[in-house]
């Protein structure tokens, strides 16, 4: 089966020379072909055999990434990864993911240990004994108590309210102790301040310096700030007073913020730059092909939201959204798009860590009679007419419209592409001026658990009208807001595979595939871990020979 | 003279910029879709958060007090605050002039060096097979997209060959001739194309001209008759051009400055458009259309200095 036709509005000129590019790339790339290395997961593709030495200090790591850092101020990031990615060098919180990647914990980091009250409201922190910023200040118990309380202060932390749900308040207990007090349970809270809005900062200087703080900040991550040139680049040398001893093993970072993935592609294979993020899909071959490069891969909570607007009724309509789901050809869909990278989901959301397996909530299979069947029951039997929006300027979005237009066609639903610049398209998706969307060039969560999206979606009183898909279900609500505050582990697993398995039958939006970070790095550069959220802090990253 | 510079200063200044520039950089990006404050803040922020900023920045008003806002601070040069940037507009411009104007110098000077002696061998020879191959590399690389011309300078120059860097900038001459001449290269390769039609054209009339063919009769060189008699006359319409093609450099400093990552005004507008950063997206533009207009400006008056026939109309 081949994917053709369809109305585009892009010139063919610049498909064309996209085409060479890839070809040209490729062809270049083939030169000098190894044995093909299987993708696995992040921590199994980190280290090439160079790599086997014990970690040596020193050098200097150029790193081109897609998104650039806007921003230095942890609760007004201006660029999402861009500026997330440069909080994670700089800023460290009171616990973080497992940075290996290899498991989805919340392990340590300022502080050593913590206790939870049996109620599941208050949380007592000890902070790890001589941290320091990297100025050599102490992180004291005043700055974590202030840090957490602007984090749980909605007029501050304005942007990532959302993740400080519940939070009441925090005090000092001692000088190396903090406590903090919830309005409720809240199961996630861990990983809440786990990410950056709760990073802590040096409470002296921010209150002295303002905004100003923020142009020369002062953390307790790996790195500190050098200098910064917003939208070109960011540099990073050792920090000195980090707490992990003998840690980070590089004498400096400099990320490049470079949009064009060819010039990032180009600048590793030409000695330019050491590492790079966001390698296209269409390139993963040729770039695997090259002995002086690692391709690595992260499996993070990234995946392709299709978006239902319930204001339409075809779409309102539970045949017809069980339907769609049967007429994808997933299986094809990820060979011929994005060379088999991705995954086939069973949960309408992005893969989380508390996901049941695909032997407990089954994937929807493709299976265009079923899908047909469901459409003859549905209150559109005849089919019907409706648009597909999606971002222009992304290497798989137009195809993977192509893809869907015909599947869908084929069960008597007609489908226009409308392709527009990515702003047009989230100010549609905000405006549920769409009746299907893809509504952000890359669609990811800011936590490995479910508890942030499962509340998007399904807690309509949260102001996001069903995340702008305006479904609407009050006992799926009230099952996620049960699953926000549960306390125990295991019955919060159990909760969340109903909630999984409710949300696939209801299917109020649709994942069509769970899609994997995917970056490549020089081989001689060893120790590259990418978190569960796809974030390379780079402490354990070093040069070999 | 000076009355002839008064009359083209005012009508650039009234006309150009003070109707056209400030109707059109405002009204273009405000009318197509996209809200900043949401694409900045995402998916996240709750519907009071987007009203309170909304309020912030003053785009609860009405399009036409928005409008007069614009237009009463730029008269007094306050060009605004980055909304996605969170800093001064005229801050973050100055930040990257450089690097941009860089650029469109280097990449003029090399299309005159390409296309100026390629102009004059095409001239001498008219259709000859030297010209056709000449016209027909010029009219490719004039022809070819930007972006991948400087993808395949990369590729031979940066990754084959490593003589230069693929991406990237460093200021300074040596930094700029090591960082900038493959992305100039590729800008002026394609307007090299626009000089050699233009240049070459007019020599061919200056050539057959019976002041030529009097210089000629005098036992000059060829070389003399080209260089010293028949450019100065033809070089008023290339010149001319030139200036035309100011707006094609600023644009082509877009696309090249993406593909090469350097830190100019081109890669700021392409950023500040996808987030519709109405404060930035009004600075670039305005400031790109005062460059055409002040380009031609200048243009006029070196052709005044130049042409005495220009001095007298302008009398």
């Amino acid at each position: 089966m081949q994917f053709t036709g369809g109305r585009m509005r892009k010139t063919g000129a610049i498909l064309i020379s996209g085409v060479s590019i890839v070809l040209l790339l490729t062809v270049w790339g083939s030169v000098g072909r190894s044995a093909r290395t299987p993708l696995n997961s992040s921590a199994d593709l980190a280290s090439s055999a160079a790599c086997s030495t014990a970690p040596v200090r020193g050098g200097n790591l150029v790193y081109e990434r897609q998104a650039a850092a806007e921003t230095l101020d942890p609760l007004n990031p201006l660029n999402g990864n861009g500026d997330i990615f440069a909080y994670n060098l700089a800023y460290s919180g009171l616990v973080r993911s497992d940075p290996t990647g290899r498991t989805n914990k919340i392990v340590p980091s300022l502080a050593d240990r913590w206790t939870i009250s049996r109620d599941g409201k208050t949380y007592t922190f000890h902070l790890r004994p001589g941290i320091k910023f990297s100025n050599g200040q102490p992180v004291t118990a005043e700055d974590v108590a202030w840090t957490l309380n602007r984090f749980g202060n909605p007029k501050i932390n304005a942007i990532m309210a959302a993740v400080a749900g519940g939070f009441g308040t925090a005090t000092v207990v001692d000088t190396s102790t903090v406590r903090v007090q919830l309005k409720k349970p809240v199961a996630a809270f861990l990983y809440n301040i786990s990410i950056w809005p709760a990073f802590v900062m040096p409470k002296n200087l921010v209150e002295k310096q303002g905004k100003a703080f923020f142009k020369h900040p002062v953390g307790s991550g790996p790195f500190m700030v050098k200098s910064f040139v917003k939208g070109s680049y960011i540099t990073f040398a050792r920090n000195p007073h980090y707490w992990e001893a003998g840690k980070p093993y590089l004498n400096s970072v400099r990320f490049n913020f470079v949009g064009d993935s060819n010039t990032r592609i180009l600048a590793l294979r030409a000695g330019n730059a050491q590492d790079i993020d966001v390698v296209p899909f269409s390139q993963v071959k040729s770039l695997r092909a090259d002995k002086n490069v690692v391709v690595q891969t992260a499996k993070v909570p990234l995946f392709l939201g299709l978006w239902l607007n319930h204001l339409r009724a075809p779409l309102a309509d539970l045949n017809v959204r069980k339907a769609l789901q049967h007429a994808i050809d997933r299986t094809l869909i990820n060979q011929q798009i994005f060379a088999g990278l991705g995954q086939i989901p069973n949960s309408v959301l992005m893969g989380f860590s508390m996901d049941a397996p695909a032997s407990v909530v089954k994937p929807y299979s493709y299976d265009v009679a079923t899908a047909k069947a469901l459409m003859a029951r549905s209150k559109f039997p005849k089919g019907f007419s409706t648009t597909l929006l999606y971002p222009a300027g992304s290497d798989f979005y137009r195809q993977l419209g192509l893809a869907l237009q015909q599947e869908f066609g084929a069960i008597g639903i007609n489908v226009k592409l409308i392709e527009q610049d990515t702003a047009t398209v989230t100010n549609a998706w905000f405006t549920r001026k769409f009746d299907m969307v893809f509504p952000f060039a890359s669609f990811t969560s800011d936590l490995t658990v479910p508890d942030e999206y499962a509340d998007f979606l399904a807690n309509w009183d949260n102001g996001f009208h069903g995340f702008e898909s305006s479904w609407r279900d009050p006992a799926v609500q009230k099952k996620v807001l049960q699953f926000e505050t549960t306390r125990s582990d295991s019955a919060r697993a159990k909760q969340w595979v109903q909630i999984q398995q409710t949300l696939m039958n209801l299917t109020p939006v649709i994942n069509v595939l769970k899609l994997p970070f995917i970056d490549a790095h020089a081989a001689n550069v060893c120790g590259t871990h990418l978190d569960g959220l796809g974030s390379d802090h780079l402490e354990d990253t070093w040069f070999a020979g | 003279m000076l009355n002839y510079l008064l009359r083209r200063v005012a009508l650039a200044a009234v006309v150009g910029i003070a109707a056209g520039l400030l109707v059109a950089t405002f009204f273009i990006i405000h009318l197509v879709p996209g809200d900043p404050v949401r694409i900045v803040l995402a998916g996240r922020a709750t519907p009071a958060t987007i009203a309170r900023v909304h309020h912030q920045l003053a785009l609860d008003r009405p399009l036409w007090t928005q409008f007069s806002l614009y237009v009463s601070h730029t008269m007094r040069g306050n060009f605004g605050t980055s909304f996605t940037l969170d800093s001064p507009v005229a801050q973050i411009i100055g930040q990257r002039l450089g690097p941009s104007a860089a650029l469109i110098g280097y990449g003029m000077l090399l299309s005159l060096l390409i296309g100026v002696p390629l102009a004059i061998v095409a001239a001498l020879r008219p259709n000859s097979w030297l010209d056709n191959v000449v016209r027909l590399g010029t009219t490719l690389t004039f022809a070819l997209p930007g972006f991948w011309l400087g993808l395949m300078l990369a590729l031979v120059f940066g990754l084959k060959l490593r003589w230069l860097p693929v991406s990237g900038y460093s200021p300074g001459v040596v930094g700029i001739l090591r960082t900038l001449t493959l992305p100039a290269l590729a800008l002026g390769l394609a307007l090299a194309g626009v000089v050699v039609r233009t240049l070459r054209s007019s020599l061919l009339e200056v050539l057959q001209s019976e002041h030529i063919e009097a210089t000629r009769s005098r036992g000059f060189s060829e070389l003399r008759v080209v260089g010293k008699h028949a450019m100065r006359n033809s070089a008023m319409n290339t010149l001319t051009i030139l200036s035309v093609n100011i707006g094609f450099l600023i644009g082509g400093t877009v696309v090249l400055e993406q593909v090469f990552q350097i830190p100019g005004l081109g890669s700021l507008l392409v950023g500040a458009v996808e987030k519709r950063d109405y404060q930035l997206v009004q600075a670039l533009t305005l400031l790109a259309g005062a460059a055409v207009v002040l380009a031609s400006l200048a243009t006029d008056v070196v052709q005044a200095l130049l042409d005495p026939r220009v001095k007298l109309d302008g009398r």
